[in-house]
């Protein structure tokens, strides 16, 4: 039998994240290749609505939204909580992304993204990627303590890598 | 990149040549509204016919409700007026339909959309964010045309190569 923890794939950049299959925050059931969609990811772990340390990193991501939605980027969220205690949250912040529901907690044994130290909860451990398009990792940020997630700045400059390695018109075409 | 669409009519007549069509009612009269036809091919079919996302034809889609936002004969709007804008934005932050697609006819210009529901949904199709930019119709629309399409991923509201209809973004 294989060791679930010792067959987790590595998290850190260059690795390939593993391609999540969950129910979005209306049910439906989604993969993370899928949501991506060719494009610049943004992929955050949050423990829960609940949570004043996620509140304040959403009122961040939902300022870099507007920038997101006009440069063919994503963003997807994910957490245990059930669709519809995540279609309430999404409303309430004013997110216009798609967001993923773990209540089972399949993929968070896949992955290894489990919030040990709380033992009521068993929340996602707040972490943040960047993605290419084939879940090719740019970027890995471990948001257990809060000071160690992005800034948006951080993730512009991730974005902005990412598209110009993956658009071959970055160099805009001369006559 | 390819492109990802086919035209939409809705037509008086049962359409001769069309990929899928089924007849359609008025939502609250139950009066005739025409035919709804969907083409798979590049010519166009007709002077009105205006291009949707492809993945919306289903000859095996189950009968739907329908909200057809289409603005007046010679009135269009450009895709990046804040008010089409602000309707992609309503779409991405409301739950899901079955299916929805912006209506084109070139690369610039907004010339309205189909929103397709079944089930709870059709209780929301009410509130269609594109009829507040142009008058709209609520229809029934027979078995055999319309399908089901995975909801936005958001937040993006820019289209691909400017002649796909909003929101075709390269799902499988």
């Amino acid at each position: 039998m294989t060791d679930p923890v010792a067959a987790r794939p590595s998290l850190a950049a260059g690795g390939a994240f593993p391609d999540l299959a969950l129910p979005d925050h209306a049910g439906n059931a989604r993969t993370l290749s899928e949501l991506v969609a060719g494009d610049p990811a943004v992929l955050q772990f949050y423990r829960g609505w609940w949570c004043p340390k996620e509140q304040a990193f959403f009122r961040r991501l939902l300022a870099l939204q507007d920038e997101a939605e006009v440069a063919y980027c994503r963003i997807i969220s994910v957490s245990v909580d059930p669709p519809p205690v995540t279609a309430a949250f999404r409303a309430g912040l004013g997110a216009r992304w798609t967001f993923l529901c773990d209540p089972d907690r399949t993929e968070q044994e896949r992955v290894g993204l489990r919030e040990t130290t709380d033992t009521v909860n068993d929340p996602y451990v707040p972490a943040v990627f960047t993605l290419a398009p084939d879940l090719t990792i740019h970027a890995a940020y471990n948001g257990y303590w809060f000071w160690g997630r992005p800034t948006n700045e951080e993730l512009r400059q991730d974005l902005r890598a990412i598209t110009r390695a993956i658009r071959p018109d970055w160099d805009a075409p001369t006559p | 990149m390819t492109a990802s669409w086919c035209w939409l009519t809705l037509g008086d007549d049962a359409p001769a040549g069309a990929t899928a069509a089924a007849p359609a009612w008025d939502a609250a009269t139950g009066e005739s509204a025409g035919w709804l036809a969907l083409w798979a091919r590049r010519a166009k079919p007709s002077r009105e016919a205006r291009r949707v996302d492809g993945r919306l034809l289903d000859r095996d889609g189950a009968p739907a409700h329908v909200s057809l936002v289409r603005p007046r004969p010679g009135v269009r709007l450009l895709f990046d007026d804040l008010a089409v804008q602000q309707a992609r934005r309503d779409v991405l932050a409301r739950p899901p339909q079955d299916a929805v697609s912006t209506l084109l006819s070139d690369a610039s210009h907004f010339e309205g959309a189909i929103t397709v529901a079944r089930g709870a949904g059709v209780a929301r199709l009410a509130d269609d964010p594109f009829a507040r930019v142009f008058p709209r119709r609520l229809l029934r629309v027979g078995a055999g045309v319309l399908g089901s399409v995975p909801a936005p991923a958001g937040p993006t509201i820019e289209r691909y190569g400017s002649a796909q209809p909003w929101p075709w973004d390269r799902f499988a």
